[in-house]
Parts: C-alpha cells; structure tokens; sequence
C-alpha cells in the first residue's frame, strides 16, 4: 500500500537508471518528449556497472562499440575499458544529457499493474511511493541481482562471504585463503587480481570456459585527439568494430567450418600458456564454442598457474563453517569465499509482480520460459517496453547495439502512443505467438542449444535469453514499430475497450 | 538400455559423499597390525592406493567420452571418489606409520606405473565402450578383490571405518558400469558389434593390452605373497561374467566378450601359452629403470593423505 498520493500520469516511466533506462530518457527526449520519471532503487546511477566493481572488472566488447551510438566519448582510455570508467561514462550521461530532473533515487519498484479503466500504469514502490504513466520502459536488467550456486550449506560458511556483483571494497585479501567459486566472465576478471593480493587462491571449476586472447591496448593520444576533433573517425572505428564482431557470429551462435577455427585459435591460446598436461586437459572445455559465453583474457590461465593459486576441479559436496568439502574426500578452509557465479537472470518470471490487462500475472505467462513480441512487448500488458527482454541476448556483438535498436523502437511505440492518442497498444496474440515459433525454430539449430547447460536456458533446455542471428537482423526487426501489429484501443471508448477485450 | 535411472544414481552419489574428516584417523587399533604385517601391508597398500587411480584416470577419460550431461557428471563423481579411496588408504598408511617422510607419495610398482602412463597418453582417445568394459573388470578384480582381502587381514577398526564407505561407493561405480556396458551393448546389430571391436587393432590400444595383461598376473603374484587365497581372486573376477552377462545386451557388448574370455585366460593357471609369456612380461617389465620412465603426470600432487587443505 503506497504512504504518498499517486504521482500524476507521466506519460512515461522508466524502470531503472542503468544504460537501458537511461538511454531510453535520452531518446525520448531527443524525440521532443520530456514527460517522463526514472526510478532507480539504489542511491545512484550505473546499473550493473555501479555493482559490478570488483578487481579487474572490464568489459569484453570494445569500449567504442560498447557505448551509444549517439553519446560517442572520444576519451575511453583502452581498447577494453574497465568497469570504473564505463561506470564514470554512464554518470557522465546523466549531466551530459540534464536527466537529473527526472531521476528518482531509492524508489525499488514492488509492483507494476495496468489499470485498464483508465489506461495507465501504476507502479508502487518499497519506499512507499506510486507512480503513474501512460507507457512503461522496464530496464530492470538482465544482470541486475546476484546469483547464488545451489550448494549444500552454502549460509554456513563462517568467514567472509562475498559476491562479484556486490565487492567488498574493504576487506583486506593480503596473506587470505580464498575460494573463487565459478569460472565464468566475472570470475576469469576477479582471478589474475585476487592472486596479486591474496595469500592463497583456489578456483572452483565446474565447466571449462572458452577463452580467447584479449586485444586489449591503450589508447594513444593522437586517436583521442582526433575523435573528439572528427567525430565520424570514430564512428568508422565503431563500424569497423561492429562488422568484425558481426562476422564472430558465424562461429559463435551457428556450427560451422568457422567455429572450428575459433575452436582451434582458443585451443592454441591455452596450449600456449599452459604447459602442463593434465592442468590443459582440466581448462580445455568439452562443448561446442558459443554453446556457453565464450571469455576473453590474456592473464587468466598465467594467473592460474601462480605458485599462490590452484584451479580445483572436484564437484562441490558442501559448504561449513570452515570451508569447502569437495567429492575427493578433502575440506578445502579458507578466510573468505567469493562466488562468481554471475546473475539471476529472468527467464521465468519478474523481478517484481507486473500485472496486464485483467489482472493476469507476467510470471504466472512465463512459467515455462518468458516469451514477448520482438523482445520488447508482451501481448496482454499493453504499452509495457522490456529493455533485455525475452531472446535479446547477443553472443557476439556489443549489447549497447541491441539495446539501441529496443530503445528507439520503445519510442517508437511510446510516440504511437501518445500521437494516436490511444487509451494503449496491445501486441496481438496471434502476432506474437508467430514470431516465438519463428525464433525458436531458428534457436534449435543454434550452439546455444546444442546440449550444453547454460544460464541462456531454462531448467528444461528453452531458450528464453538469446536472439538466434545477427545483430543487424535484431535491428532490422526492431527498425519500425507496426501499428498493424498491435490492437489499438481507443481512449475515449471504455465500453468498446471492454467489449473488444 | 540402462538398467538402473542415471538421474536417481547422480542424487544418490550427492547425498552418499563424504571426507576424510569424517574419520578419526587418530582413534585407537593402529597397533593391532603386527611387525610381521607390516612390511607387506605397505607394499600392498601402495599398490592398492595406485590402482584406485588408474580406476580414477579411466573415469576422467569416461567424463569426456559420455554422452550425456548425467553419465559426465557421474563419472566426474566417481574420477574423485577413486581419488577419495586413494587419499583416505594413504591417510591408513600415514595411520601405520607407512609414509617415508610423512609428506611423500607411496611408489607404486611399475606395471602399475605402466598402466598410468598408459591412461594418461591415450585413455582420453579411447572410446566410451573400450573403457566401459575395462573398468569395472579392474574395479572387481583388482580393487574389490584386494579391499576384500585386506579386511579379512586387517584387524584396525579405523581401516574397516574407512573401507566401509569405500566399498559403499564401490558399489555404486560397479552398477554404473555394468549397466553402461548393457547400454552400450543395447540392440547393437553385427555391423555394429564389427564397428566396436575396431580399436583392437589400434596400436594405442594394443600397449594399452601389453600394460594391462603384466598388471594382473603381477597383482595376483602380490596376492599370493600376502598370504592370501589366488582362488578368491578368480572368484571374484567370475563376479564379471556373472553379472555383465545377466542380460542380453551386456552378452551383445562385444567388450564384454573380450574381457570376459581373457578373465577366463587369468583365471586358468594351467593355460601355459597365456601364462607363460605374461609371467615373462611382468619379470621383463620389472626390469625397466625408473629412470627411464617420463615424468608422473601431474595429477599425481594431487593425492594427500591430509584431510584438509
């Protein structure tokens, strides 16, 4: 129950102020539209890259295509940026594009209904605050909560206990004994730094990961100068960037003569920079390349190597208060565990209850794998815009290019909206149900669902995260918004709303 | 098709792990093994310990053959268990005042050497059927057979505390393999069968068969010096035929028409064509320096007697 009077009916509000929720604030008001709230739970901007701070923590997709095409920074330090200064870019949009005004802190979103009489969203808030708009963007994020292995014992553990997505920045690793559980991308970023620190390292593996060598360089000043001088040098750089990460799709999302090469230029990576047999047999994965995440780094494998740090392989039997039991029968003890088990990613519910029209329950839709219309809409729960939704996952290619092309098609929708004067648009079912079956037909002959276990899938092997193509057909898709689509339902006709529902 | 539901046997090994912790190592009745025991214990606790990883190293090269997430992750189970089995006989022997320095590995002798070397080079190239079979037959006639034995001789209650759960798991793998083997047999057709029987004639696995034969006949010799009955080996390496071949399609796994007619040669002291040139082989491989060996691998560090790390 909200404390405070319901806010007006902004005609927007937008659910987050990580990269999605403000990059849609900026294009809705670039677009001429100005009417719109960000709530943000937290007591500041950034997302994932405001949690994601952990030693070592960087982006895999260079920094001049893993940023908006229309907020360019000529200044990115590395070919790789780290998670501060993607962190220090973000708050940068924030002044650069005025959205103080609009931001709303500390408003951790409990509940979103549409009220069908009235055409508009309500959303409650845990400070006990509601807020009213015509259209919604969620950019809740994909990547927003931890996520935490199912292990036996796993609250027992009495040392320090942290997670790559909520660091600790005061605690001390110096002569630690530290268990890195998972070996994903946070974890292969947070194992070269804690082994300079920490007294002792040990790395919990379950899956071999993929990893390629990272081109990673600092950026010489000469370029910095003339980005911020020539703007269009540095949008050719971001073209050249995003046609070579297009062509890695050919390797990565399908199974072709190129994935061998892929396969075979990892493998070469790892034979180069592990000698030992039995530790190279232990990294070398046993699935397709692209089924799970494929990983890049260059200080991973070295780091492993450290006489201070040892790569475990042994399945997980529990967790006590002293440390980790392992099925070969010995109890691994250390001061501190830190979990890189990445996140829990939606792929059957919401973070939050969002109730459509009729009062029917997205998470109850979801159930057996979240579904939606093109990633962004969901029929049933009308001028409702998912950033991230369903089967928006790129494997390949920056997501800032998918999240783009969801945020213009958002305002696209949100413009048709609100031109149309209509009380909402709602995806036609039959629409949507078309488009799902497309895209899961095209799924099945991707390496995503090629037999390994991943977080892009359910418990029962559906794919609810990835799009199965490039990331020039996402766009395309997603270029014009099809009011033929959608049912259009007027704002002056009630009775015939209801009849039409 | 598989006799026993793979799935309900991955809950069943989770919820049936233990530690080397769980185990009192220092808890009275080391003293009931007697001087005279005692050097051949070692001796044969040595060996013992090396065989549950060669059973160890054949599971890590099953993980990668299986065909499914299930049977990996089982065998990735059972790779560490036998681990478990060689960490806790090292902590006995650690127990019994067996370990030169207390730090360093036992040595095992070297027809077992041979067989590491062996698993170590090609038994990741070998194929799922070849290994399904091999294995449970080393796990009944060399583990099972010597766990046993070692129990009846053993009078300290912390080695039956410990082989109590080994043989629990032991169990375990041994129903796994079979009915990987009735699997892998399961309306097989004769071109099939044809198919399967190939790698016979590959190279790797022949020396893989000139480490094995020697293994054997040099564990039935360590048996024989222990005091111990030759006769409840071979019946316990009947065990093989009884239960491999209880159904059609473990009769239908060429495999286990393989091993099974040369356990019927092992068994069969008075087959002097077979004996004759094995006993050769392990007095021969006897002879081979340790310095002519490669380096152990280096899973060998792994193994502690050390409960924990």
């Amino acid at each position: 129950m909200s404390k405070r009077k319901p806010s007006r009916v902004h005609d927007t509000l937008i659910i987050g102020a990580g990269f999605g929720g403000l990059g849609a604030a900026i294009r809705l008001q670039q677009s001429g539209h100005q009417d719109f709230i960000i709530l943000e739970r937290s007591d500041r901007v950034g997302g994932t890259w405001r949690d994601n701070q952990y030693p070592g923590a960087a982006c895999d997709i260079p920094s001049n295509l893993y940023s908006f095409s229309f907020a360019p920074n000529p200044d990115w330090s590395r070919t790789y940026s780290g998670a501060g200064e993607i962190f220090g870019y973000i708050k940068g949009l924030v002044e650069q594009f005025k959205l103080g005004p609009a931001l709303r802190y500390q408003q951790d979103v409990t509940g979103l209904r549409f009220v069908e009489e009235q055409g508009y969203w309500e959303a409650t808030t845990a400070a006990g605050d509601c807020w009213r708009a015509r259209a919604v963007v969620m950019a809740a994020g994909g990547l927003a909560n931890p996520g935490w292995p199912n292990i036996n014992g796993r609250e027992s553990f009495a040392g320090k206990v942290m997670h790559s997505a909520r660091w600790d920045h005061d605690y001390d690793f110096s002569g630690k004994k530290v268990a890195v559980i998972g070996t994903g991308a946070s974890a292969i970023q947070i194992v070269p730094e804690l082994v300079k620190q920490a007294g002792q390292v040990k790395v919990f593996q379950r899956t071999a990961p993929w990893v390629l060598p990272r081109m990673d360089y600092a950026s010489p000043d000469w370029a910095r100068k003339l980005f911020a001088k020539a703007p269009r040098s540095q949008q050719l750089v971001r073209d050249a960037l995003f046609w070579t990460h297009e062509s890695v799709a050919l390797a990565v999302i399908w199974n072709s003569p190129l994935t061998r090469v892929t396969e075979r230029v990892a493998s070469a990576h790892l034979a180069r920079q592990v000698k030992d047999g039995w530790l190279r047999r232990q990294l070398t994965p046993h699935y397709t390349i692209g089924c799970k995440r494929v990983l890049i780094s260059n200080d991973y494998y070295p780091a492993l190597q450290q006489p201070n740090c040892k790569l475990i392989t042994w399945p997980i039997d529990c967790i006590n208060e002293r440390g980790i039991r392992t099925a070969e029968g010995i109890e691994h003890q250390f001061d501190c565990i830190v979990f890189a088990t990445g996140f829990d990613v939606q792929k059957t519910g919401t973070p939050f209850p969002v109730q459509g029209l009729g009062g029917r329950e997205l998470a109850e839709e979801w159930q057996g794998g979240a579904q939606a219309y093109k990633s962004v809409n969901v029929s049933g729960y009308p001028n409702l815009h998912i950033i991230f939704g369903p089967n928006s996952g790129p494997g390949h290619n920056s997501a800032l290019v998918y999240m783009e092309a969801q945020i213009d098609y958002a305002v696209q929708g949100i413009e048709a909206l609100l031109r149309g004067d209509h009380a909402y648009l709602d995806v036609i079912p039959a629409v949507q149900t078309q488009h799902n079956l497309e895209l899961q037909k095209r799924l099945a002959r991707t390496n995503w669902n090629s037999g390994c276990k991943s977080w892009y899938l359910t418990a029962d092997g559906f794919n609810a995260t990835m799009y199965p193509g490039f990331a020039t057909q996402y766009a395309q898709q997603l270029a014009r918004f099809e009011l033929a689509d959608y049912r259009a339902v007027d704002r002056a006709a009630p009775a015939a709303r209801r009849a039409a529902g | 098709m598989a006799s026993i539901d793979l799935e309900k046997m991955l809950v069943k090994i989770k919820e049936s792990q233990w530690a080397l912790a769980d185990i009192d190592w220092d808890a009275p009745g080391a003293e009931r093994i007697t001087p005279e025991q005692w050097p051949k214990l070692k001796a044969f606790m040595a060996d013992l310990m090396w065989i549950e990883h060669v059973g160890a190293r054949g599971f890590a090269a099953m993980a990668k053959k299986a065909p499914d997430d299930t049977l990996r992750e089982i065998y990735t189970y059972f790779h560490a268990e036998e681990q478990r089995h060689a960490n806790a006989e090292m902590a006995l022997m650690k127990r019994w005042g067996m370990l030169e320095d207390g730090e360093a590995l036992p040595e095992p002798n070297i027809n077992l050497r041979l067989v590491i070397e062996w698993l170590d080079r090609y038994a990741d190239k070998m194929p799922l059927y070849v290994l399904g079979a091999v294995i449970p037959m080393l796990e009944i006639a060399l583990d099972g057979a010597l766990c046993k034995f070692l129990l009846d001789t053993v009078d300290d209650p912390v080695c039956h505390e410990a082989f109590e759960k080994i043989n629990g798991d032991e169990s375990r793998h041994l129903g796994v393999g079979f009915s990987v083997m009735e699997m892998t047999g399961y309306n097989k057709s004769f071109i099939k069968v044809m198919q399967m029987v190939l790698p016979l004639v590959d190279p790797r696995l022949l020396l893989g068969i000139a480490a094995y034969m020697p293994l054997l006949n040099k564990m039935r010799d360590n048996i024989v010096e222990m005091g111990l009955s030759e006769q409840k080996l071979y019946e316990v390496m009947n065990k093989f035929e009884r239960i491999g071949g209880r159904t059609a399609d473990g009769r239908r796994n060429p495999w286990f028409q393989i091993i099974k007619h040369h356990a019927r040669l092992v068994v069969d002291r008075g087959n002097k064509i077979y004996h004759v040139p094995v006993d050769a082989a392990v007095k021969i491989t006897g002879l081979i320096p340790a310095r002519l060996l490669p380096a152990v691998p280096s899973w060998v560090h792994e193994l502690t007697w050390k409960p924990t790390a």
